[in-house]
């Protein structure tokens, strides 16, 4: 609600706000939807004066439409595709992290999705060198994973640096300064995270449930509000600084059993791309050794299922590795090269 | 005008789900992932082609409150259309697909209140454009988890916003004789086993926005996801099939129900 002051347009003046409150009229909105002519009457203005400050605020505070071509042509020249540095996620994804769009990854405790997002930035910000935002609420960042990870990638140090000076992070422990992170972002247009004259390209939060689902259930509806908060603020992130959200999120079971991602049906509208983690299961018969079982647990082996796309049918499955992102330049070489032959032979 | 708009048009099935004429409101409700927004795509689309294609060649004005519309899906869709329906070697398809966007013109709303306000901006739009026929809105339950935090602790308050929205439409409607379709997410998970043969007026998906805008819907279509079939080919599975169950406020109390699955092209309908 927008409340009438003066001086919000020409020929608003304080008496006129005056009258309009005596009238019961106090926000743009009321003022848009009344009858003019009831209220010059009342107010005792003129209809000529008041229809022209109803065209005016009309026109400052509403949406303007826009034509669907043009619209396209924009979106063709300003959307970007960001690899993920994984290929197997990539194919997934339809080419990568499409700007403009919130795609979330969901998946249980140790199903490696902290890992992606480490790869995922130390790709961006090292191979296409743009800039990053690291949104932490878990407090399970550490510069020395991504370091790890770009060692694998260039042994310059300098360069190391450059990368890592790329990828702006922001502790947050609880909504609010997670909502106060992420408006204040948005309100000097991203600014703070440009550094070196780059552009910002990605934003990583890992992981919005942690701050939205405790506030969920219960008879108050703040939850699902600030949920919507934090949704409309990314989302507008995406479209207006054109960049690429990714969110992470944990997993519960549905009444059937299967696991699905977390946060409810209200949130599930809000990603237009969803991936579901899982460890794989190795084929380990019950009467497995501790050493086998052991072995599972610390195999970085992970599936990914596409569980809405617009863009590719759903349910689509690619198993992949999390030290992927770890692997020096000639192992990932190598490995395309087996996985591209898979890929032709099946 | 009283264009009617038939939603199996372009499959050529002879069992039409729905016809609407103009004046009235349709929502299409169902939890996520059931083709909704793909519904909307396929009436786009049956909109703005030109009429050698099977389209109608009106405009089409669509409110995006979600930023949900993909238009890289959709022109994907207008384009798999125009190559099926004209000869692949027909004039410059830049062209075409130019003249067929045109038609679209789109809007995004971020709260309520700039919802309320946009709609009046748009009776401008609407009073200047006479092809402009048919208005689609996704979602117009965007706001509802705002609007209640907002309202406090009345009702009234609460539902406000929407109110307005909805007599506004309710103008609109009368005045400039246009349809509007608009999206609504499901808020309370359906639970499975429901089949679509035992529906009945009181099922799971309870209308939940303000009166006045259930006043305002002539026609309720309410879709999901039919559980996919243990065994079968993987190509099988792959196929979702997805069913619109159609429910009038006026005419007939009998339900109608139809299936679809969605393909490059768009909406395919069984």
């Amino acid at each position: 609600m927008v409340v009438l002051r003066a001086g919000m347009c020409p020929g608003l003046d304080e008496d006129l706000v005056r009258d309009l409150r005596a009238a019961d009229v106090k926000t743009v909105e009321d003022l848009v939807s009344c009858n003019l002519e009831e209220l010059a009457q009342r107010c005792s203005v003129s209809y000529k004066a008041l229809f022209a400050v109803r065209r005016v605020l009309l026109a400052q505070h509403s949406a303007f439409p826009v034509s669907g071509a043009d619209l396209y042509e924009e979106l063709l020249s300003s959307t970007a595709i960001l690899s993920t540095g994984n290929p197997s996620l990539d194919k997934l994804l339809d080419s990568g992290l499409y700007t403009g769009e919130i795609t979330e990854l969901s998946g249980g405790p140790g199903s490696g999705k902290s890992q992606v997002c480490f790869g995922v930035a130390v790709h961006v910000s090292q191979q296409l060198k743009q800039n990053v935002i690291y949104v932490d609420t878990t407090g399970g960042f550490t510069a020395s994973r991504l370091l790890q990870m770009l060692q694998t990638e260039t042994s310059d140090k300098e360069e190391q640096m450059a990368a890592l000076q790329r990828i702006r992070v922001f502790r947050v422990f609880d909504v609010f300064s997670l909502l106060d992170c992420l408006f204040g972002l948005c309100s000097d247009g991203l600014q703070q995270a440009s550094v070196g004259g780059g552009s910002v390209k990605a934003v990583i939060v890992d992981s919005v449930s942690a701050v939205v689902a405790p506030l969920l259930g219960g008879k108050h509806n703040e939850g699902m509000s600030l949920m919507s908060q934090v949704a409309g603020v990314l989302r507008t992130m995406a479209k207006d600084f054109n960049v690429a959200a990714l969110v992470t999120n944990y997993v519960t079971r549905s009444s059937s059993g299967e696991l699905q991602p977390g946060l409810g049906v209200s949130w599930s509208h809000i990603p237009r791309t969803r991936i579901l983690l899982e460890r794989l299961e190795e084929g380990t018969t019950a009467a497995s050794s501790a050493a086998a079982t052991a072995d599972v647990s610390r195999s970085s082996l992970r599936s990914a299922t596409l569980i809405k796309s617009s863009r590719q049918p759903c349910l689509i499955r690619e198993e992949f590795d999390l030290q992927w992102w770890s692997r020096s330049k000639d192992q990932k070489t190598s490995g395309l090269k087996r996985k591209r032959e898979e890929d032709s032979d099946s | 005008m009283g264009t009617k708009l038939t939603m199996a048009d372009m499959s050529g099935s002879h069992d039409q789900l729905l016809f609407v004429f103009s004046g009235e409101v349709v929502e299409v409700c169902g939890p996520e992932r059931t083709g909704k927004t793909e519904l909307l795509y396929h009436l786009l689309c049956r909109c703005v082609l030109p009429k050698s294609a099977g389209g109608l060649e009106v405009d089409v004005m669509f409110v995006d409150t979600d930023y949900s519309l993909d238009m890289f899906r959709l022109v994907s869709i207008i384009d798999s259309r125009l190559t099926r329906a004209l000869s692949p070697s027909a004039g410059s398809d830049e062209e075409v697909l130019r003249s067929c966007l045109s038609r679209l013109l789109v809007v995004h709303c971020s709260s309520s209140s700039q919802l309320l306000l946009t709609l009046h901006f748009l009776e401008n739009s609407f009073s200047s454009r006479p092809g402009l026929a048919l208005l689609l809105i996704d979602s117009i339950s965007a706001f509802y988890w705002l609007d209640r935090c907002e309202g406090g602790a009345s009702f009234s308050k609460q539902e406000e916003k929407l109110s307005k929205c909805s007599e506004l439409l309710g103008r609109l409607l009368r005045d400039y004789r246009i349809t509007v379709f608009a999206t609504c997410h499901a808020i309370r998970r359906i639970h499975s086993g429901l089949s679509s043969s035992s529906f009945s007026s009181s099922d799971s998906d309870r209308p939940y926005l303000c009166r006045s805008w259930q006043h305002l819907v002539t026609h309720r279509l309410l879709c999901s996801r039919q559980a996919s079939t243990a065994g079968g080919s993987k190509e099988q599975r792959m196929r979702q099939i997805f069913t619109v169950h159609c429910s009038s406020s006026t005419g007939t109390k009998a339900h109608r129900i139809s299936s679809f699955h969605v393909t490059d092209g768009g909406v395919d309908f069984t």
